[in-house]
């Protein structure tokens, strides 16, 4: 044998090496064990001494033009107050954009410090402790009255306010960053400079103008399964139908989307509307939707606001060589109604990472006190954004900036929003699929919403259940 | 130089004296422990990234916890496992797994073969054409679902576009119940195929001449010196070639979410996405490891069959 001293005590490299063994595992389980908060911890009513040094407070958002549009306006405007600070948005694919902010959240360890929520991802950071709670600082350095109480409420509320209102004895979690709809988007040229009032009217026009136009559709809207895509179209659709997604105060879905408004609503969007859009359209998402627009191969298109931007740029457009051109024969217009003049509320809000260092945490305060303000709401909105404040949605610098901020304004008092419940990721998904089966035919729209509310009961009825479940 | 000290000893329990370190060598660094200075950065790595996190899931699989609503875990025994082997969901998403694999597999490894045995027969431009081949195995799986994402658009892709020009209709490839899943059995062959051609190509290369030119003296037909000399000797290496494909194709996921999002509905959510979203939509830790380690156990059993047919194979 050629190591008989094996047999004895462990060489000392060998002891080495099972003690570093032994304290990497140890360590390592204390960090997968970590202690977990489950309140938001409370931001000091007043924002505390600012460092000197430099300092970079990094956003989190998903890779859109308003992403680009911050950075860009951030660095410029905002250095003007704090030298010292450089402004980072740090994007990430719209699919991921839960996932990149949670799966950190998770570990207790964000590389951002202003985390732009969806306004229903507020519930589960909340619930986890991943955001602080900013009541007394809005108390103290925010004039919430400068706001509609339901945008304050909205991107920073939770629990959810009800839909068009704000619980001033509720807790505060963010304050908006941008704010957004769909707006309806219509060809002057082949449907007239008058866009359809109400949504059968709207359909039947989409059908003319398809019949009358080979090669163009009647239609163009979120149809895909990824982010919330599919799941906001027919909730648009259901909302405008006179249906409801659920009763907040009883947490019931099963029995409530799937009545009859909401039976009637699937069957428009999947019977009439469907079959008014291109073929193969049926995971468009904004992008796709904007570029048939741009192509002109839509008569009648649906889209964010926010996102709209590039349908005015001749670059990207066969619409016309200029703007004006473009805007010839582009209209936009607030949504139809029909039972009701329900819009989808979009847009995100800003927080503060609970994880973020102290200095960090005090620059993201000192940077929402100061983008609150009605100045810099103001040139926000002339840099492209889409501010929440009252007097900046009714400014020239908003109103004049884009063809379409004046149906943002319009539409501020007709939002409804989703579920704000820390399910909402499940409950976004079960719909997405579903939806999404529906439009492609995976599915009948009965069969399809029946699905989605048992589903999204069972999803709401095991709350509270932690890790198991969620099949 | 020193001397050369025997290994061996004649008197049991002596220790054989190895060769003295050299001049200048530390005395307490002896060839073990230098040897375990040199693995142990590699262990260590092994350890915090890949046995302590399977441990850890082994753990959460039997237990409740959520890597975001805190609370301590609870243990639940086999709840999540039993939770996963009955449910629907789980049994739709097993079922399109194994179309896929089954569908995947087979086609990149008829494919794959063929396309080796061709280049095998060329005697000149083989390394260039084993190269160009290899090409798209070399690309990284989210960049090939983006460009054939873009290529399989219904509307704006060009492969509906060539389609069109020849007289054929518009195919809603991504968004099609039927189509999607072909479409992404579709891709990964293109991507994968390469893999099997190199390794068949490695097996046909191996084939000794003389047993052809034997075949030939005999006046043996093509088909026969295929069937009698080439496939029994290359088919051992192409079966190592198709586990290897089928564990890859088992844990797909980066094209699905890329390509099809799991859609339409979820027609083409494999087990692996599914997952995915019980992880990090639902924050379901417990499930979501039991779900982990039930698909690690399904791969090592089959992998374990398939050794042992290998191992039958070798022995006849």
């Amino acid at each position: 044998m050629r190591y008989p001293q094996r047999r004895g005590r462990l060489s000392v490299p060998g002891r080495t090496v099972l003690l570093a063994t032994a304290a990497m595992v140890v360590a390592t389980t204390l960090v997968a064990c970590g202690g977990q908060s489950d309140s938001a911890p409370k931001a000091p009513a007043t924002i505390p001494e600012l460092t000197k040094d430099p300092l970079t407070l990094s956003f989190i958002w998903f890779d859109w033009p308003p992403a680009h549009a911050l950075e860009t306006f951030a660095n410029a405007e905002y250095t003007k107050l704090r030298p010292n600070v450089t402004v980072k948005v740090k994007t990430v694919p719209n699919a991921n954009w839960h996932d990149a902010m949670f799966t950190q959240f998770a570990a207790h360890k964000t590389d951002f410090d202003i985390p732009i929520l969806d306004s229903q991802h507020i519930g589960e950071a909340v619930t986890n402790g991943n955001i602080l709670d900013i009541t007394d600082f809005v108390k103290k350095n925010i004039d919430v009255k400068a706001y509609n109480p339901y945008l304050l409420a909205a991107y920073g509320q939770f629990p959810q306010a009800e839909t068009g209102k704000r619980d001033e004895n509720a807790s505060l979690y963010g304050l908006p960053l941008l704010g957004d709809t769909w707006t309806m988007i219509y060809r002057k040229d082949l449907i007239g400079d008058k866009p359809p009032q109400t949504w059968d009217e709207m359909i039947s026009v989409a059908e003319k103008c398809q019949a009358d136009n080979p090669g163009v559709s009647g239609l163009a809207f979120h149809q895909a399964n990824g982010s919330d895509a599919a799941a906001v179209t027919y909730n648009t659709v259901n909302g405008v139908y006179g249906g409801n997604l659920w009763n907040p105060k009883t947490r019931k879905i099963n029995g409530v989307l799937n009545d009859a408004a909401g039976h009637e609503a699937m069957d428009v969007l999947v019977n009439k509307m469907k079959p008014l859009t291109a073929k193969g359209s049926g995971n468009w998402f904004i992008d796709e939707v904007n570029a048939a627009v741009a192509q002109g191969k839509a008569c009648i298109a649906f889209n964010w606001i926010a996102a709209s931007g590039g349908l005015l740029d001749p670059k990207q457009s066969t619409l016309g060589t200029t703007r004006e051109q473009i805007l010839d024969k582009l209209g936009f217009a607030t949504l139809p109604s029909q039972k009701t003049n329900l819009v989808p509320l979009g847009g995100m809000g800003m927080h503060v990472s609970a994880y973020s260092p102290e200095a960090n945490q005090a620059e993201a305060l000192s940077f929402m006190k100061w983008f609150e303000q009605a100045d810099i709401q103001k040139k926000w909105a002339a840099a492209g954004g889409v501010p929440s404040r009252t007097d900046a949605l009714e400014s020239p610098e908003f109103l004049d900036a884009a063809p379409f901020n004046q149906v943002y304004t319009d539409s501020v008092p007709r939002m409804r929003d989703m579920w704000n419940v820390p399910e909402y990721a499940r409950l976004v998904d079960i719909e997405n699929t579903n939806v999404n089966a529906a439009l492609n035919g995976a599915k009948t729209p009965k069969e399809a919403l029946d699905d989605i509310a048992k589903e999204q009961q069972s999803v709401l009825d095991a709350a509270g259940g932690k890790g198991g479940g969620g099949l | 130089m020193s001397d050369s000290a025997p290994l061996t000893t004649d008197q049991p329990g002596q220790v054989a004296s190895a060769t003295p370190p050299a001049p200048g060598r530390s005395r307490r660094l002896s060839d073990r422990g230098l040897a375990v200075a040199f693995t142990s950065p590699a262990l260590l790595l092994l350890l915090a990234m890949s046995v302590f996190p399977l441990l850890w899931a082994l753990y959460l699989s039997f237990t409740d916890y959520s890597a975001t609503r805190g609370g301590p875990a609870q243990f639940v025994g086999f709840g999540n496992y039993t939770a996963i082997l009955a449910s629907e969901q789980v049994h739709l998403r097993a079922l399109t797994t194994l179309v896929y694999v089954v569908g995947a597999v087979t086609l990149q490894t008829v494919l794959g073969f063929a396309i080796a045995y061709l280049i095998s027969r060329r005697t000149r431009g083989r390394g260039l054409l084993t190269t160009l081949f290899l090409v798209p195995m070399m690309l990284s799986p989210v960049v090939v679902g983006l460009f054939w994402r873009f290529m399989l658009d219904a509307q704006f892709g060009v492969v509906n576009s060539m389609l069109g020009s020849i007289g054929l209709g518009q195919v809603e490839w991504l968004t099609g119940q039927r189509t999607a899943l072909i479409s992404l059995i579709l891709v990964d062959t293109w991507q994968w195929t390469p893999f099997i051609m190199l390794i068949a190509l490695a097996g046909l290369t191996a084939v000794p001449r003389y047993l052809y030119e034997a075949a030939s003296i005999d006046r043996a037909s093509e088909w026969f010196r295929f069937r009698t000399i080439t496939l029994p000797l290359v088919w051992p290496l192409l079966l190592i070639a198709v586990l290897f494909r089928a564990i890859e194709a088992f844990r797909l996921f980066d094209l699905v979410y890329i390509l099809t999002s799991g859609g339409p509905g979820v027609s083409t959510e494999t087990l692996s996405f599914h997952v995915y979203k019980v992880a990090f939509l639902g924050f379901n830790t417990g499930t979501a490891s039991a779900y982990g380690i039930l698909m690690i156990l399904v791969v090592i059993i089959l992998t374990q069959l398939y050794l042992r047919y290998l191992n039958k194979l070798k022995e006849d």
